[in-house]
């Protein structure tokens, strides 16, 4: 039972990173960021409750907020760049952020000794989970709380005006442009709220696993965010939790009895689901054949707009 | 700063830059992949890796020009492996499937070998590795000057065959006109393969000069050289391959300069301002892509 | 005929389901897991602890097994999963097989960065009510990095302590080799083990009076080190010690070599005592004197050497661990009862850690392996040195 509701908070976990690039995604934009914000929330909120003592909702708001910031700013300078040299900024933005926490020292003396993040060794002793006795079910419980919660104010946005907007400039920039749609704002909101909900993800990563280091959030990280809402299917938020619970469920704890052969599958996998559903598992209808010509297949078939630099 | 500290910061650069010449032979393949189908291959510096570990098969018995030789043609299998996998049966206008199809052959390319070495560096056969020449106070690496001049060829003999022959006249025709070309009765499909396989010969030759350059080949090469290689075409201009020559040469040369002034901790955090300081001021890169009408 | 054959067929059922029970009562399966990095660039360590455990399981179990607390006799089975290296993963790892019901004691994780996570999620002190942390005993044999079995009472280690090791080390330096005085350091700074291991080896390379002029510093993936090795040359201090994995090691040794820096003695890193270390850069690494906690010196670690050696894996002081792990389990077994029926397995766990708490000394291949309050072990341990493209016996410290 226990092992179940560790894999749950995972996979929560991993849905809120997937979510926040989910938001950024849906207006065009290929993002590598989330690893970075993710990064920044886990660091905030570990040292807000293992250095300064504050209690968890607290720590998670601020943590939230500070990489919503950071995003923001981010968000404006990625304006100018578009298709590829997006992705490419925003994986030397992520490597920026890690590099940083690589060489960040920051020690407060408590009675258990020094805790803080330490450079190259990492940021341990942030057990505000054990050491206030909540129990798995209790962790696994806020964090799809705080899942549900994040769905359905994205589901509220996509279907009010700001989501029509979001789509609008996905779907084609010109011609939003052209419409009246004031292109900054959505872009830089949405990397705004996809920041916020990164920042949260990683605030509960930290309290997790007790212990994190520069090497936990690498760009295989950023690429995993933008795996699960590609994967899952840009159209719909649940396709995203979808995506999540198969690689993480299914792919890594469900293949373990394949033992060697699961790393390689991994990759396998990912690779034979493009090219069975490009536009994400739950979207359009399954393509029935691989083989007819593609490159007249149908144009709106979830095209997003994105890498058309 | 004494004498012998700017000595010391002239020979790091100068050896910064002949390394760059590895990182400029990758940028060329993204570049080249990008500038004609207008789609990154992220699984590109993985296949160029796993090219010189195949070359690994004949170190025994061949010579190592040979090796070297024989990276580059498996390069271009895993070239046109990669293309028949990835990019043929997805439709062109589903670009994030194609970035993910190319993220899980990465990480299939990683896997496979890592699982044939057991992760283990394995030595990899360097042409003048003992070689040094001096010139005046300076030291410069004769296997590093090899992989420098080996690379400028490289670049020289895929100018030519962009410019001089029928198939580089029509990669580039596709790369700016692709319906135009369609029309002309050029197969698009084919010059996209070709253009994968001759992507796939550089890349080889790339992760064999890497090997050489370094003496052992690690599966840890494939990520960072995979970042290396974005940032390097991302600075040289997308599609430019001039510009990618260049860039791989700045990013090698400012890569060393910063880790001379700052300490290896920080000198990535350095080449990655750089990086927004050219998106900045040239976000086009340093020598844009001749643009077609789209 | 066919009616005899019809009430012979009948009786097979019949026979198949005594026959386990005959021997249901004779031995009984004891499941041992383990866990580490079987994937990615780190796997040889998940591959050659697994390798170990299962050759140690092979030789108690054909000598018979372990009695369990209930008089019966048990068969060690032998269980690894792989955690790439990653704390999600070596958590999920340990949580799914404490929710086994035949998991009593787990052997792992291999990566340091792994157990610091992991030890952080068990129960900090047993029997705190208010501490929802796991509770489950974990063995550790490779992951190194110091000081981390005192997180949890749950956590135990059998990993040579680096500490002593290179103390030790550097004071038999400044007695047999009076003329080296200067030290230059290399470390590869992004690795949480040789990170840590460097400080260690300068502190007490100071506290033995030697003068550390300076260090370089690289990164586990970098490929060039030119400048690093320069430093070096400038520095023309006697000895250079290198902390970091071979990889690494051997790219700064050819760069070393190169640029003809030729210090009078070198240093390495435990972990680079390995065969890794020879096939990237024997000639390059002749002469690096590294402290180990195995080498085939007793008739011990012969007899297990070849016992590996027979399974196509060779035996370093990392899996060396995982194989004396297995052996302490054996005895722990039988001195605390343990039963291993699914209805027992939480008591067990229970006596498991208790039992290893209370262990003043385990045997090791090289000698006795003493105990400390927190959880660490005092491991014998040696000097090899690199001679032409093996690791012999340097001097071995008493």
């Amino acid at each position: 039972m226990d092992f179940y509701i560790g894999l749950l908070q995972v996979i929560g976990v991993h849905t809120l990173l997937g979510l926040s690039a989910w938001c950024i995604l849906h207006t065009g934009q290929v993002s590598m960021a989330q690893g970075g914000f993710f990064a920044i929330g886990a660091y905030a909120a570990g040292m807000l409750t293992a250095m300064a003592g504050w209690s968890l909702g607290p720590a998670l708001l601020i943590a939230a907020l500070i990489a919503s910031l950071i995003a923001i700013a981010i968000g404006f300078p990625a304006l100018r760049v578009k298709g590829l040299m997006l992705v490419v900024a925003t994986t030397a933005f992520a490597e920026i952020v890690r590099l940083v926490f690589f060489n960040l020292k920051w020690q407060v003396q408590t009675p258990n000794g020094p805790i803080g993040p330490d450079g190259g060794l990492g940021f341990g002793g942030i057990r505000y989970f054990p050491a206030n006795g909540w129990s798995g079910l209790e962790i696994l419980t806020l964090i799809w709380c705080l899942v549900a919660g994040v769905m359905l104010v994205l589901w509220l946005l996509d279907r009010s005006r700001i989501g029509t907007l979001w789509r609008a400039v996905g779907e084609d920039e010109v011609a939003a442009q052209s419409a009246g749609i004031n292109l900054t704002a959505a872009k830089v909101s949405a990397f705004g709220i996809g920041g916020a909900i990164a920042g949260l993800a990683g605030g509960i990563f930290s309290h997790n696993t007790t212990h994190i280091e520069h090497g936990n959030f690498t760009i295989l990280l950023a690429t995993f965010a933008i795996a699960y809402p590609i994967i899952g299917g840009l159209k719909s938020l649940l396709g995203t939790l979808v995506a999540v619970v198969f690689i993480q469920g299914f792919l890594i704890e469900g293949l373990r009895f394949l033992g060697d052969w699961r790393s390689l599958l991994f990759g396998a996998m990912i690779l034979a689901i493009m090219l069975i559903r490009p536009t994400g598992l739950l979207s359009a209808p399954l393509r029935l054949s691989l083989f007819n010509s593609k490159r007249n297949a149908p144009v709106d078939d979830g095209k997003t707009g994105a890498g058309h630099a | 700063m004494a004498w012998i500290d700017f000595l010391d910061l002239v020979q790091s650069l100068m050896d910064g830059v002949m390394f760059g010449a590895t990182y400029a032979l990758i940028g060329i393949g993204f570049t080249l992949i990008f500038g004609v189908m207008h789609k990154i291959n992220l699984s590109y510096a993985a296949a160029s890796v796993g090219a010189a570990y195949l070359s690994l098969l004949i170190v025994s018995v061949a010579p190592t020009p040979l090796v070297y030789l024989f990276a580059a043609l498996c390069g271009g299998l895993l070239g046109a492996l990669i293309y028949f996998v990835c990019f043929k049966f997805l439709p062109l206008n589903q670009a994030l499937a194609t970035l993910m199809s190319t993220v899980g052959m990465l990480l299939v390319l990683e896997e496979a070998i890592v699982h044939a070495t057991a992760g283990m560096p394995q030595n990899y056969p360097a042409l003048f590795a003992d070689k040094v020449f001096n010139l005046g106070p300076f030291i410069v690496r004769g296997d590093l000057l090899f992989v420098f001049l080996l690379g400028c060829a490289v670049m020289v003999g895929l100018k030519f065959m962009l410019e001089k022959t029928r198939l580089g006249l029509a990669t580039r025709a596709v790369a700016q006109q692709p319906i135009a070309a369609q029309i002309c009765g050029m197969s698009v499909d084919q010059t996209n393969a070709s253009t994968f396989v001759i992507a796939g010969f550089l890349g080889g030759t790339a992760g064999a000069m890497t090997g050489a350059a370094i003496g052992v080949l690690s599966p840890l090469l494939t990520l960072p050289l995979t970042v290396k290689g974005l940032v390097v075409t991302v600075i040289g201009g997308l599609g430019s391959i001039p510009g990618a020559i260049l860039a791989g040469l700045i990013v090698g040369g400012a890569e060393s300069l910063f880790q001379f002034v700052r300490g290896v901790s920080e000198r990535d955090i350095y080449v990655m301002l750089m990086l927004f300081v050219f998106l900045v001021f040239r976000p086009n890169g340093l020598f844009a892509a001749p643009g077609g009408r789209d | 005929m066919s009616f005899l054959r019809k009430n012979a067929l009948a009786l097979v059922p019949v026979i198949a389901a005594l026959l386990p029970v005959a021997s249901h009562s004779q031995t009984r399966d004891v499941k041992i897991y383990g866990f580490g990095a079987k994937s990615g660039v780190v796997r040889i360590f998940g591959l050659n602890s697994e390798a170990a455990m299962k050759a140690a399981a092979d030789q108690i179990n054909k000598a018979g097994g372990v009695t369990l607390g209930d008089g019966t006799k048990g068969r060690l089975v032998l269980e690894y999963l792989d955690d790439r290296c990653t704390a999600e993963e070596g958590i999920n790892a340990l949580r799914r097989i404490a929710a086994s019901t035949d998991g009593f004691v787990a052997v792992g994780p291999t990566c340091s960065n792994v157990a610091e996570p992991l030890f952080g999620i068990l129960q900090k002190k047993v029997g705190d009510a208010t501490d929802t942390g796991l509770q489950f005993p974990v063995f550790t044999d490779v992951a190194a990095k110091g000081g981390l079995a005192s997180m949890s009472q749950w956590a135990f280690r059998n990993v040579p302590s680096e500490a002593n090791m290179y103390k030790s080390l550097f004071d038999w330096i400044k007695a047999t080799r009076p003329e080296i005085k200067t030290i230059w350091g290399g470390v590869e700074k992004d690795f949480a083990h040789s990170n840590a291991t460097f400080n260690v080896m300068k502190d007490f390379a100071t506290k033995a009076g030697f003068e550390v002029k300076g260090q370089s510093e690289w990164l586990l993936a970098d490929t060039t080190f030119s400048n690093q090795v320069r430093e070096m040359r400038r520095g023309e201090a006697d000895l250079v010690m290198i902390s970091a994995h071979p990889f690494t090691t051997c790219g700064a040794l050819k760069e070393m070599q190169r640029q003809n820096v030729k210090p009078k003695m070198m240093v390495g890193l435990t972990s680079s005592s390995s065969m890794e270390t020879l096939q990237g850069c024997a000639a390059q690494a002749e002469g690096m004197i590294i402290p180990t906690s195995f080498a085939p010196v007793t008739d011990d670690a012969r007899k297990a050497a070849q016992a590996l050696q027979a399974t196509g894996m060779s035996m370093d002081l990392h899996n060396a661990a995982a194989w004396e792990n297995i052996f302490t389990l054996k005895d722990l077994i039988e001195k605390a009862k343990i039963i291993a029926k699914p209805e027992t397995i939480r008591a067990d766990r229970q006596k498991m850690r208790d039992a290893l708490a209370s262990m003043k000394e385990s045997s090791g291949l090289l000698g006795k392996v003493g105990r400390t309050d927190d959880r660490e072990a005092i491991k014998p341990f040696l000097f090899v040195q690199a001679q032409k493209g093996e690791w012999a016996v340097a001097h071995k410290p008493n």
